[in-house]
């Protein structure tokens, strides 16, 4: 190889490969260009010529394999652990291997029936709410339901009121027709802006607007007495809080709310759940317990399909790599870039 | 390339690598009824034996709900197993898809976000196209919260194992704002406390006045103030720490004392450089004195020529052709009025500084002005104050030039003034922080104390008794249009018809049904009235059309659903949500009947009228 055949090559290289060759061989390389590190190493060349093209050469194979390894993997599915040759100057989330498609799709189907067992988070919520107010903020679908059941039916033995509140009518129609099949229709009745039936039972179901203005009835004097038997007030779907236009009803349930009434804030996991629990501790007589965790029952992989029909998994890891919004798959990457360039940014392809 | 993936592709895709029952999450109701559309001729059918389990499920499901018998959708849902659900349809249709999605019939099942945060409906797979939603007419990127609202329908317990959320690409969709959602911490949630005028009055009537500021305080929005107030008060306290070294000296305010001084320092150093300056009132002047302008001067008027400065003189100078062709120069000060009149004037540089024909032409125009021309408004900006001599002459009075602390002083008069500043800043934030809650409350009562609802002692007066039954949107302008008698005789079909048009907030736009003579003056009438409220309560959008569907459905018994369906375009869920929000409105009104009988016979009669057909057979 003569001079000029080794600055083209060097010329044709990323310009971290050629920091990784300059070093220990040019003093202070990376305050240098790629013009200036070419120059550099070229004069370096002269002392020791086949020394640095032997390196050179093996960069650049360690390279290509590198880059072959990250997109044939999902043909191959059982991918070689691709062995690096140097490991430094490599980061730290391209060390681990992305999973393959088949891995990602395992353990897919339906579980065995199992005797249910309430979860560790759903027995201390209802224990709490045996002396307390209880907030409870969990990724959706993890079941709290069942502590909204649990505490109705313990409240109910008591002989308390229970009052269930959801912002949406349809949610409290379907509501309805799970609490008076778990606790039979005479026990359950329903109070929305229209629908009113068998409003003497002692489980109440009503949108959060019907019972902001059954508190402020009571209030000014038109005294509904069952709220003197009011036992427990459960809001379901609290971070409904934040809403622009209807949020301020939930702050008015809870700044009303009778002292003597529990309250159970049911939430989908929010950024600062902490801030509720205080402010029901700084309003209400108890110290509101706050129970919150983010994990899912049921385990969630995430994936990504491309409109010609192919599909890998989104992140390089199993599950999602929570905090790490970066650790794409190499493969699905590719295939949205891919997407990306076939698209104008009008959104019209260009055929 | 498509720039999505077709549906059918999109279902034999997910059937084939078992990740069915799954939700699509479309951008729009359209999308979704597009993607229904596809699936027509596609020749994906279900065994028989699916399909036969689905009949059977809808049979049972139509025996409750028999206005979903006819569904135009009920063909590919049966063959396909799938179905679209979005907030167009009735909610006898979403029921009846949730149920067949429950007992795990169904495919797949096309949808808008509006279900995510809507229904307990979960599937094995979500697979999400967009990253952004339609929120009041713009595109906004989804937030965490609800990228894990969605993705949350993923899983269901006890029925799965793992759950999958899957992104397709769509022309519409960043990357980034999904992988961020799915990987995040939601955000954190603020209070939207806002205080209505029922608020106030029913806050007024169960509690004394002074009372109430202890209940705002007791709302999750002042505990967020309290925060960000708490953490003002911490950078107060380190500001007060940096002030320590700044304490008093020689003299206890030494800050304001230094300033003074200092000012008055340099403005003297100012105030002896020698400069000709005019008098506010005739500098104001100088940029309308140009070539062509006619003035009054002390004797008869003129028309400029030319405006200079002259060596001798304190004053611009303007040259002035008077009558008979003189040519005069005088200062500006002896220019009395300047008219609001321009002659054209094409300029020389040398005597007499306009070309012959122009001069001509000006001293005839300057003969045959009228006799009264108007003067031109000239505004004055007012000078810069000069520092009152007083001071500046008692700078001697000062003790700074000999005080022991002055050089200290002048070093940490730069940081300390700074610091005073931020010290101010803080402490006024602080306390508008710890009070803005009761002042917008006090904002109200004046409104609602201008109107009448309120005494001046904040006693609710009889109107503000009944007016506080009214807990709705636009409550002020209901009330005032009950107070204008507005609806009396007014029968229930008017009645509902308006306060659709109230209750109606969407602005999907639906065309245009006939609307009756005494709907149309009525609704002008609430409009002008909504527009004299508007300082004080947003508009609605008053839309006659929403307005004319209802009053054709309370006033016409014999409509029947397919038929008013007809008269709009609007979609059938839509025309269900208008009609039950109208219920809750007219309930509303309804509840002040002990001092307003007819009106609140009229509002239950139309509530009456309203419930039939599909209205009557849903919850």
């Amino acid at each position: 190889m003569n001079t000029d055949e080794l600055e083209q090559l060097l010329a044709q290289q990323p310009v971290a490969l050629l920091h990784r060759l300059a070093r220990g061989r040019i003093h202070r390389h990376f305050r240098a260009g790629k013009k200036r590190l070419i120059e550099l190493l070229l004069q370096h060349s002269i002392q020791n010529r086949a020394g640095l093209e032997s390196d050179l050469q093996a960069l650049i194979g360690e390279q290509h394999s590198r880059s072959e390894a990250g997109s044939s993997r999902i043909n191959h599915p059982p991918a070689i652990t691709h062995k690096k040759a140097s490991p430094r100057g490599v980061g730290p989330e391209s060390s681990e291997t992305a999973i393959s498609l088949s891995a990602w799709l395992e353990g897919l189907g339906v579980p065995s029936p199992q005797p249910f067992v309430p979860d560790p988070w759903q027995s201390e919520a209802l224990s709490a709410l045996n002396e307390t107010d209880v907030v409870i903020s969990v990724p959706t679908g993890s079941g709290k339901t069942y502590v909204a059941v649990e505490a109705a039916r313990r409240a109910m033995d008591d002989n308390r009121t229970v009052i269930y509140t959801s912002p949406l009518k349809a949610l409290s129609n379907t509501k309805y027709t799970e609490f008076s099949r778990i606790f039979g229709f005479e026990k359950v009745g329903i109070l929305t802006g229209d629908r009113q039936e068998n409003g003497q039972a002692p489980l109440l179901i009503m949108t959060t607007e019907i019972l902001r203005n059954l508190l402020y009835d009571a209030a000014s004097g038109e005294i509904d007495v069952r709220l003197d038997t009011l036992g427990l007030v459960i809001l379901d779907e609290s971070q409904y809080l934040a809403d622009p236009e209807r949020g301020v009803v939930w702050e008015e349930t809870i700044i009303f709310c009778p002292a003597q009434a529990r309250l159970l804030l049911l939430s989908a996991s929010i950024g600062n759940p902490q801030d509720i629990a205080d402010w029901l501790t700084s309003i209400r007589s108890t110290v509101c317990r706050l129970v919150r965790h983010g994990k899912r029952t049921v385990p969630l992989r995430a994936g990504y399909l491309h409109p010609n029909g192919k599909l890998t998994p989104l992140f390089r890891t199993l599950g999602i790599p929570y905090g790490h919004p970066s650790q794409l798959h190499p493969e699905a990457k590719r295939l949205f870039l891919e997407y990306e360039e076939e698209t104008l940014p009008g959104g019209r392809p260009r055929r | 390339m498509p720039p999505s993936i077709h549906p059918v592709d999109l279902i034999t895709a997910l059937r084939h690598k078992h990740l069915t029952p799954a939700i699509v999450f479309l951008t729009s109701r359209r999308a979704c009824d597009e993607a229904m559309e596809t699936f027509d001729h596609a020749d994906l059918v279900l065994p028989p034996a699916r399909q036969e389990a689905i009949a059977v499920a809808l049979e049972r499901i139509t025996i409750q709900h028999p206005s979903i018998a006819e569904h135009p959708l009920i063909p590919i849902v049966r063959r396909i197993g799938v179905a679209a659900h979005h907030a167009g349809h009735l909610p006898s249709w979403k029921i009846a898809i949730e149920e067949l999605m429950r007992q795990g019939h169904l495919d797949a099942v096309f949808a808008t976000t509006t279900l995510a945060a809507g229904v307990d409906f979960p599937a094995r797979t979500v697979v999400i196209t967009q990253s952004s939603i339609r929120k009041s007419r713009d595109f906004t990127d989804l937030t965490i919260g609800e990228v894990q609202q969605i993705a949350g329908r993923a899983g269901r317990r006890g029925k799965d194992h793992v759950g999958f959320a899957i992104v397709t690409p769509s022309p519409y969709i960043d990357l980034a704002v999904l992988t961020k959602g799915l990987t995040g911490q939601p955000e954190a949630i603020n209070s939207q406390f806002t205080i209505s005028y029922p608020m106030v009055l029913n806050l007024l009537k169960a509690h004394p006045h002074e009372h109430i500021q202890g209940i705002l305080a007791k709302s999750f929005a002042q505990f967020q103030l309290n925060q960000r107030a708490e953490l003002l008060e911490q950078k107060l306290d380190a500001v007060h720490v940096q002030m320590e070294p700044f304490g008093p000296r020689v003299c206890t305010d030494w800050i304001t004392q230094w300033h003074t001084f200092d000012h008055a320092r340099r403005h003297r150093h100012t105030r002896h450089q020698t400069h000709r300056s005019e008098p506010p009132e005739i500098s104001a002047r100088l940029p309308f004195l140009t070539p062509g302008r006619v003035v009054g001067l002390g004797r008869g008027r003129g028309i400029v020529l030319r405006q200079y400065r002259s060596k001798g003189q304190k004053n611009s100078m303007l040259t002035v052709l008077r009558p008979d062709s003189a040519v005069t120069e005088c200062p500006v000060t002896s220019v009395r009025e300047v008219y609001d009149r321009t002659c054209d004037c094409a300029e020389t540089p040398t005597y007499p500084w306009c070309s012959t024909d122009t001069f001509d032409r000006l001293s005839h125009q300057l003969e045959d002005l009228p006799s009264h021309v108007p003067v031109l408004p000239i505004l004055i900006s007012p000078g810069i104050e000069p520092l009152p001599d007083a001071i500046v002459q008692s700078l001697g009075d000062f003790p700074c030039p000999t005080c022991p602390s002055r050089p200290t002083c002048q070093k940490d008069f730069i940081t300390a003034s700074r610091l005073r500043q931020e010290q101010q800043r803080h402490t006024k934030s602080i306390q508008a922080l710890r009070t803005s809650l009761w002042h917008r409350f006090q904002e109200r009562v004046e409104v609602l104390q201008k109107f009448g609802y309120l005494t001046p002692t904040t006693q609710l007066t009889m109107d503000g008794e009944w007016a506080r039954l009214i807990r709705i949107d636009h409550s002020l302008l209901i009330t005032e249009l009950i107070r204008a008698d507005a609806f009396t005789g007014a029968d229930p079909s008017l009645l509902a018809g308006v306060l659709a048009s109230l209750a109606h907030d969407d602005d999907r736009p639906g065309a245009f049904p006939r609307i009756s003579t005494g709907l149309s003056s009525l609704l002008g009438q609430v409009r002008k009235l909504a527009e004299s409220l508007s300082p004080y309560e947003d508009p609605p959008l008053l839309r006659a059309d929403v307005a004319a569907l209802v009053e054709r459905w309370v006033a016409d018994p014999t409509l029947t659903w397919i038929g008013l369906c007809r008269l709009t375009t609007m979609a059938e869920g839509d025309i269900y949500r208008l009609l039950a929000r109208t219920l809750e409105f007219l309930s509303q009104v309804q509840a002040v009947k002990s001092t307003h009988p007819g009106l609140a016979e009229s509002a239950s009669q139309a509530l009456t009228l309203i419930r039939r057909g599909v209205l009557e057979e849903l919850p």
